[in-house]
């Protein structure tokens, strides 16, 4: 029996993941440039409107396109409106630069209708994206698509989890644009703005790279699944400790952020002992550096985890130590998980259009060959040796060592940037012509 | 070659469809459909060949350009005057059904 599958539209998430990808070599290329800003306190105008080009252009934007291309695959349910996921795109875009834009010149009034556009197309995903869980996880969508889904749970799971805290997050981050103009939510500044940034990364991306890693990193390792006992423990660590960290937070509770903290702490561990397991047991010939990006992401999991558990615990703090651990998250893990999962998505995306119709017919290259193993490497490099540098940097507070840092990533990101395009070159240099229309009904 | 009935010399073998299929490749992991173990069956009627397939996960937007590929390296073994390729999940495809593992 063939399962329901996706309309081929690899041009749907492409459109995502090369906007989200300009916005990473924007961030990047202003990176260096704002060695001043990073030497002292994160909330600065031009600080927050970088950390919103990473987190909300950048990581965002990419988990987005990526859901439109993997929901198919790892829920085994089509995405739910295609039409929804085009207007959905310049609607987050318009937003992002909306959003970054009026940061950068501290302009509230422009903030809040960039970021409620955002808001609106993030609840647009939200609602699209989750028609999938629903239909996965409820006795409904499994008579609408019977005998599907059934290995799905533990990831439908999390990517649900991950949707409410995406809308969670958006309203949020609204809601504290509009106060600083009316001047309406009860409780110091800062406090709310750790739960918005602990809400967008452990409510959001969190549970959404955990849930995508438990069915993909099989796929690519050629490795068993993980099951168990360790799912539970992650998905107790998120749909507990992200809410008892968020609301003690917001409400001065210490117990409560120890306590959530603990709890999510022990989900990403369980997450990365799970993801060197499958690397260990994995089948796959030879690692390409896609997999040794999105490795060494899970492994940028441990100094994040202890600087995060060191702040909560008020071990360490200052705005430094929190911008650290702001570089070692969304830098270290989510940003290098991230580029590996593109150097896989993006070759894959262009050869099922460019080269998918012709095999058979005539030779065609396999992924590794469309990539550019060299460029993967030379990024490699930079940024793992640049993040680290950058994290050590900011928190030292040295604006020449962070600059230096800085020009490291930069670099990384271009050479990354540089591989995509050579991929994407294949859209232009070996256009489709006509070979879908010919059936093969009997090959010769 | 004799006329007149079934050349029984250009039948088909099953071990030339192996060899033929070992052509057709998960273009992400560059292993062929047989080293991964993708194939359960290959049922040779006359001219007719009939394959029985899988994909490394459902849903994987592949389906399509594997089984063209599949039945394309097949149709040119010789002897081979039609062939039928059906994609099946069951039993779903894990990594020890690979021939050639690590």
């Amino acid at each position: 029996m063939i399962r329901p599958r996706a309309p081929e539209a690899p041009s749907l998430p492409l459109g995502y993941l090369v906007s989200a990808s300009l916005a990473l070599v924007v961030a990047a290329v202003a990176l260096p440039w704002l060695a001043p800003e990073l030497a002292g306190h994160y909330y600065h105008p031009r600080v927050l409107a970088l950390a919103h080009m990473v987190t909300l252009g950048w990581i965002t934007l990419t988990i987005m396109g990526a859901s439109y291309q993997l929901i198919p695959i790892l829920l085994e349910r089509p995405v739910a409106s295609e039409r929804v996921a085009r207007w959905q795109l310049p609607c987050f875009v318009v937003g992002v630069v909306g959003v970054v834009g009026h940061f950068a010149i501290a302009e509230w009034r422009g903030f809040v209708w960039s970021a409620g556009l955002l808001t609106l197309a993030a609840l647009a995903h939200v609602a699209n994206a989750g028609a999938s869980v629903f239909w996965t996880s409820t006795a409904h969508g499994r008579q609408l698509f019977p005998g599907t889904g059934a290995r799905s749970s533990f990831t439908a799971r999390m990517i649900g989890l991950a949707l409410v805290g995406l809308a969670l997050t958006a309203l949020f981050g609204t809601l504290l644009g509009a106060d600083r103009i009316w001047r309406f939510l009860p409780g110091a500044l800062f406090p709310t703005l750790h739960a918005h940034v602990q809400l967008a990364l452990l409510g959001w991306v969190l549970p959404m790279v955990i849930g995508v890693a438990a069915r993909v990193y099989p796929m690519f390792l050629l490795a068993p699944e993980p099951a168990g006992a360790g799912a539970r423990v992650q998905l107790i660590g998120i749909a507990a400790g992200v809410p008892a960290l968020v609301i003690g937070l917001l409400v001065d509770a210490r117990p409560a952020i120890v306590i959530g903290s603990a709890l999510v702490a022990a989900a990403v561990l369980t997450h990365l002992g799970s993801v060197l397991a499958m690397a260990r047991s994995g089948k796959r010939p030879r690692l390409d550096w896609p997999l040794r990006f999105v490795l060494a992401g899970s492994l940028a999991l441990v100094p994040a985890t202890a600087l995060g558990l060191a702040l909560a615990t008020d071990l360490v703090g200052g705005p430094r130590m929190a911008l650290a651990y702001g570089v070692l998250a969304l830098g270290g893990w989510a940003s290098l998980t991230i580029v590996g999962m593109l150097l896989k998505i993006v070759p894959f995306l262009v050869w099922s259009r460019v080269y998918g119709p012709r095999a058979g017919r005539e030779p065609v290259p396999t992924l590794a060959q469309l990539s550019w193993a060299s460029g993967e490497a030379i990024a490699f490099v930079l940024l793992i040796v640049g993040l680290a540098a950058l994290a050590a940097a900011v928190a030292a507070g040295d604006v020449v060592a962070i600059r230096a840092a800085a020009t490291l990533v930069t670099l990384g990101v271009l050479v990354f940037a540089a591989t995509l395009a050579r991929v994407l070159h294949h859209l232009v240099r070996y256009p489709l012509r006509g070979a879908t229309a010919a059936p093969l009904s009997r090959a010769s | 070659m004799t006329t007149g009935g079934p050349d029984l010399a250009a039948a088909p073998t099953a071990a030339a469809i192996t060899e033929a299929l070992r052509a057709v490749l998960d273009p992400e992991l560059g292993l062929s459909v047989v080293e991964l173990g993708l194939v359960y069956g290959i049922r040779i009627e006359g001219g007719t060949v009939r394959i029985t397939m899988t994909l490394t996960a459902p849903g994987c937007p592949l389906g399509d350009v594997m089984t063209q590929w599949a039945r394309a390296a097949v149709g040119r073994v010789p002897g081979v005057e039609d062939v039928d390729v059906a994609l099946t999940f069951d039993p779903p495809w894990t990594p020890d059904r690979m021939v050639n593992g690590r």
